[in-house]
Parts: C-alpha cells; structure tokens; sequence
C-alpha cells in the first residue's frame, strides 16, 4: 500500500517534470567528446551501411573528437557477437551503443550491464522486446503516418482523381491492416475526395499468389488507376506483373518498396512512387539522440524534445508497443521517385 | 611412484614441446593486450572474457576426452539450445525452475545415452551418429520454443548466470574451474584417464587387453549429454532468455578449442593442460582484437588461421617443407 502510494507520487512527480522538460527544446552542444559504437544486426546488410553513413554525417556534423565504430557481429554469430559487441563497449567506457537488435531479450543483461557501467544504449530499427537494458528506442515508422504517405502517392499518381485497390499480405497481418485503415481514415479528407478504393486483396505475402492477385484486380476493374501495396513483396510482385502484361501505361503500382528490388520499376514508369523510411535517416538521428544522451545533454525522459540537425525537432514518448519503454519516432517516409531511388538502391 | 615411472602421454607433470609453444603464444598474446589496451588487465574484463564464452569452454573440458578417445561429438551445440529451450518450455508451462533444471540434466543425459547407443551398440562411427543428432536435437528445440523467444525467468535463476557468487566470480566460472580440476584428475591421474589415452591410441589392442572400450565410450558420451545441457544452462540464465538458436554452432568453436591445445583429431594425443591453455588463447586472442575493435570478419579468420596452424606446426619438419616449396618453384618455371 504504502509501496503503490510511493509509486503514484513518484509517477505524479515525473509527470511534472515531464511537462517542464517539454516546455523547451534543446539543442546539442557541438564538439563534445565521446566515443560511441553503432552496432547493426550484422556486417554485410545494405542498409545498415545506410544507417552508418548517416551516423558517420552526424558524427562529422556534431564534431565529436571522439570515434564512431561501425562494429558488427558476422551472420552466422550474430546474437553471441551482438552481446560480446555490448559488453566489450562497455568495458572500454564507450559513451553510447546504437544497436539494431537482433538477440532478442538475449542482449538485455548485457545492456543492462552497459547501462549500469554508464554507457548509453540506443536502439535503432529493431529495438529490444522487454524494454530492458534500453534507454530509447529510435522508430522507424508510425502506423498513422503510414496512411497519409500512401494517400498522398496514391493523390499524385492518380492526378487527384481515379479508382485504388490494395494488395496487402495476409488477411490477419496486424501492421498491414493498420496501416491500410490509416490510409482509409486519411482518405476521407476532402484533399482525396477524388480517389476511390474499390477493393482490397490478400498476395499472401508470397511473389506468385501477389502476382495473380495483382492480374485479377485489373481483370475485375479494367478502370483502375493504382494498385497500392503495403508491402514490400507484394509492390515487387504488381508491378513485375503489370510490367509483363504491359498494362503500365494504364494501373501504377505504388505502396512500400525497398529502392534496390523497385528501381527498375520506378524508372520504366510503372511504379513511379513508392516510399520506405530512409535507413541513412535513421542513423543520423539515431547518432543525434545517442551523442545527446552519452554527453548528458539529454536525459531521455518522456516528453523531452531536441533538435536532431537537418531532420528537425524530435520527442521522447512512450512506446504504444511496448508499455515501459520509450520510443522517439522518426518519421516520416522516404518517397522515392525516379529522381532518387538509383541512388538509394545502390 | 614418480612422474619418470608413468609413459608421457600418461605424465601431465611435464609439459610437452606444443604445450610449451601454447605457453609462449599465450604470453605474447597477454603481453600485446595489455600494452593495448588499459582495460585488458581489468579484474571485470578477465571475467567477462570467459563469462562470454563459458558455456563453450564447459563443454570443451568433456570434449577433450572425446577426441583423445579418438570420437567425435558434434551434438554438443544441439544439446545446449535443446537443454535451454526445454527449460523455457518448462518453465513457461509452469514447472518449477528448480524441477526444470533436474529435468533438463535429464534429458543431457537421455540424449547423450542415444548418442551412446548407436555408437557403442550399432557400431555407427560417432561422426555420423551425432551429426544426426545434431539436427534432430536442434529440431526439437525449435519445435519446443517455435519461433518465440522465451523470457521473465526467476529471478535467482538470471543472477546466477549474469551475477558473481563468491565476490565477483559467478557460479558458471567457479564450476568451470571445478570441473577443471576434474577432469585433470581423471585424465591424468586416474586409470579412467589411461584408458581413454589406450582406447584412443589402438582400440584392438585395447580390447585384447580386456578393457572395456564400449562402456568407457559410453560413459563420456553421456556424461558429454549432461555437461552440455548444463552448459546450455548456463546460457539460459546468462542471457535471461532463450531462442530455438540458442547455442547454435557452438560445437565447432569448441572442437577448435580442444584441437588448438593439441589434441590429435586421430585420437591418443592430448592433455588437459593443453585444452586449459587454447582456451585461454582462444579467449584472451578474441578479447583483445575486441577491445582493438577488430571486426568480428578478422577475429574468426584469425582463430581459423590459428587452427590451421595448429594442426601443421606438428608435422612442420623441414625436410617435409622444402619438397613442397621446390616442387612449387618448379611449376613456376
């Protein structure tokens, strides 16, 4: 009893603070020495060298005298090499561990060890489950503003006007459904009065079940304007099939692609849209809220907001998915068009 | 009775050429890390070097039998994730971690009796028998956890494996030490070890002496069984969680270990102090090109260069080298 009062005014009490934290914005001092370790799930993954490249911006940008270390376990030791990774960052006194986690709840006591050592861990991409062990995790995506992105290509591509239908993975996949109702919810705006979501269709998430569903839909709507998928085997799978069928002059395809598997299709017309969050991005803000936390500058209390460079003002918040854990949410997608996706399919 | 009345291989007092070169190794090795880097030396690094590896340091202390019997146990790896998963099954399915654990033991020493079984009974060569157990061990363990991981164990049962017992030593390195000195014992100064050392060497002559090879096999086979579920263990309390990947691969990095401290792969070679010291090559090699922040890619082409070299120094005479350094001039011509 006296332990659950005890709880309430401290909570009551961290609130205050919480509010008075975010009454101001704070801005990194440049120049301050730390050295920090940027941990990927393994070497050898495009897109973790993304993510270092925007550390390694942000690091030049922050002038940190200090070094940053693109350090990787190999792919078939990944989950021992991660943990052996964290507790050797923190044995050297590393100021922070930016980690795209790939143990699990297995790395959690060594983080937590890294953590109670003074050693900052930020996690990126993939966060660690329990919360444990973490001081905050840099999302991503949002499942609202998912659906404003895809409205949005859908609004573009379309002309303002014309008929939509999506081909999703499964039926009972939890983020493609909430990401497609951000996206129906975000369509009732009078900006996409003009679109018209006329089906929605399962791919399975399997290439050749996508494909057909993808000839199916313009079999059933012979008007439609834009095939949008959510995800990244089902957008590779319509617009192959358009292509092959020759129907890109008539449906686009758009939805979330990865820039290497979509740029020939960006570039021959038929997907001319497509978004994916931007993994240099999220390095770079990872680095950011990193460098903030292992310089003091930052505590990582809910609601404290900073400036992260050229990407903007960003806020410490609890994490929907995870309850006790926070989160800073990145935001918002990468819309690659034939302007950029050679570059970011490299 | 004095050391000079025992044959060699038997001795264990007097170190050998290779044990010598492991020594020299080590040192220079020891040396290097701490002139690069301060933290080396640190009581808490010490620690954490074999606490990251210890599972696999365990097993290798039973693995060294095995070979100097001149068999092979690659399920050890398998047995790690399946003792570990079978505890999160366990545990998760409300039985106690305490029964869990004795359960767990249980099924290190069921899987090890299998092994033993179709080695000393069938008659299949252990290469194959656990290569075949190494799969069906890791198929069971992932059917047991599938694709979750399992986590929130008791508390007590986590601080084992992440906390020190006796000051800052933990439960898992004051048994490896323990069972250190066993396993010396036994192999160097019982009639257990010269057994082994017999079989290993000429199992017909073995036999024709009236030893039991059979039985001898299977009693570390098993006892393989039940140390590597103890191991396995070992990782689940060290981590707090399990996965169906858990441990997987290990054996290779074990049956490095014990090959490095000159244990002959064709059997009857071999000591205990010469496991003792490729482990804390192996262990002190890794730290230091961590701590240098050498990426893991090098650290593994540097173990694997190691054995390699392990494996020729031996046989490295000059007479056998200058054919081949000749020969190949001679193509080049």
């Amino acid at each position: 009893m006296k332990n659950a009062l005890l709880t309430a005014t401290t909570a009551a009490f961290l609130a205050g603070t919480a509010i008075v934290a975010s009454a101001d914005t704070v801005t990194l001092e440049p120049g301050q020495d730390t050295n920090m370790v940027l941990l990927p799930k393994f070497l050898g993954i495009l897109v973790f060298d993304q993510a270092n490249e925007g550390a390694q911006e942000a690091h030049a940008e922050l002038q940190n005298p200090g070094e940053l270390l693109f350090q990787g376990p190999t792919p078939e030791n990944s989950v021992a090499g991660q943990i052996e990774i964290m507790t050797t960052s923190a044995t050297q006194g590393q100021g922070a561990v930016m980690l795209s986690n790939n143990a699990g709840d297995q790395i959690a006591p060594a983080a937590q060890a890294a953590l109670d050592g003074g050693t900052r861990v930020v996690t990126w991409d993939s966060p660690i489950p329990s919360g444990d062990g973490e001081d905050v995790f840099v999302a991503q995506v949002d499942f609202g503003s998912i659906g404003i992105v895809m409205a949005d290509m859908a609004h573009s591509i379309l002309g303002g006007e014309g008929k939509m239908a999506v081909l999703s993975a499964t039926p009972d996949a939890a983020n493609q459904n909430a990401w497609i109702a951000s996206m129906q919810e975000a369509l009732e705006g009078d900006k996409y009065a003009g679109i018209e979501l006329v089906d929605i269709v399962y791919g399975d998430d399997q290439s050749e079940v996508s494909y057909n569903r993808a000839l199916a839909l313009y079999d059933q709507h012979p008007d439609l304007g834009v095939i949008m998928s959510p995800t990244t085997v089902g957008i590779q799978a319509a617009a192959k099939a358009m292509q092959d069928e020759g129907l890109c002059d008539e449906v686009k395809v758009s939805g979330l692609g990865l820039p290497s598997e979509m740029v020939s299709y960006t570039l021959n017309g038929c997907a001319p849209e497509f978004a994916l969050w931007d993994f240099r991005d999220l390095g770079y803000l990872t680095y950011y809220t990193a460098y903030g936390l292992a310089t003091g500058q930052l505590t990582g209390d809910i609601g404290e907001t900073f400036t992260a460079g050229r990407m903007g003002d960003y806020t410490v918040e609890e994490d929907p998915g995870r309850p006790g854990a926070k989160r800073i949410l990145m935001g918002p997608f990468t819309v690659y068009t034939s302007d950029n996706v050679e570059a970011a399919a490299q | 009775m004095t050391a000079s009345n025992r044959p060699a291989f038997v001795s264990g007092t007097g170190l050998s050429g290779w044990e010598l070169f492991l020594i020299a190794m080590l040192a220079v090795i020891v040396l290097a890390n701490s002139a690069l880097s301060p933290q080396f030396l640190s009581l808490n690094n010490q620690i954490n070097l074999f606490q990251l590896s210890i599972e696999k340091v365990i097993v290798a202390l039973v693995m060294t039998f095995i070979i100097i019997n001149a068999e092979i146990d690659l399920s050890v790896g398998s047995m790690m994730g399946l003792a570990a998963c079978a505890f999160g099954w366990m545990f998760q399915s409300g039985v106690p971690a305490y029964a869990a654990i004795i359960i767990v033991i249980g099924i290190g020493i069921a899987g090890g009796t299998v092994n033993a079984f179709f080695i000393t009974r069938v008659g299949l060569p252990s290469l194959v028998v656990t290569l075949g157990t190494l799969i069906a061990f890791r198929g069971l363990a992932r059917v047991l956890v599938e694709d979750r991981g399992i986590t929130d164990f008791p508390e007590w049962f986590d601080r084992l494996g992440q906390q020190g017992l006796i000051g800052p030593f933990p439960l898992s390195l004051i048994l490896f030490a323990a069972l250190f000195v066993i396993c010396w014992l036994l192999l160097q100064r019982t009639g257990f070890g010269r057994k082994t050392y017999v079989i290993g060497t000429n199992r017909d002559v073995a036999d024709f002496a009236g030893i039991d090879s059979g039985a001898h096999k299977a009693r570390l086979f098993i006892a393989s069984g039940a140390v590597s579920a103890l191991a396995g263990l070992f990782y689940a309390a060290r981590v707090g969680a399990v996965r169906g990947d858990v441990a997987l691969g290990f054996e290779l990095d074990i049956i490095t270990i014990v090959l490095l401290g000159g244990v002959s792969i064709f059997g009857g070679v071999g000591t205990m102090a010469g496991t003792l010291l490729a482990i804390l090559i192996v262990l002190n090699l890794r730290n230091g090109m961590a701590l240098l922040n050498i990426t893991g890619h090098i650290q593994t082409g540097v173990i694997g260069l190691l054995l390699i070299g392990s494996v020729l120094a031996p046989r490295l005479k000059l007479s056998t080298l200058l054919p081949i350094i000749s020969g190949r001039k001679g193509d080049a011509r």
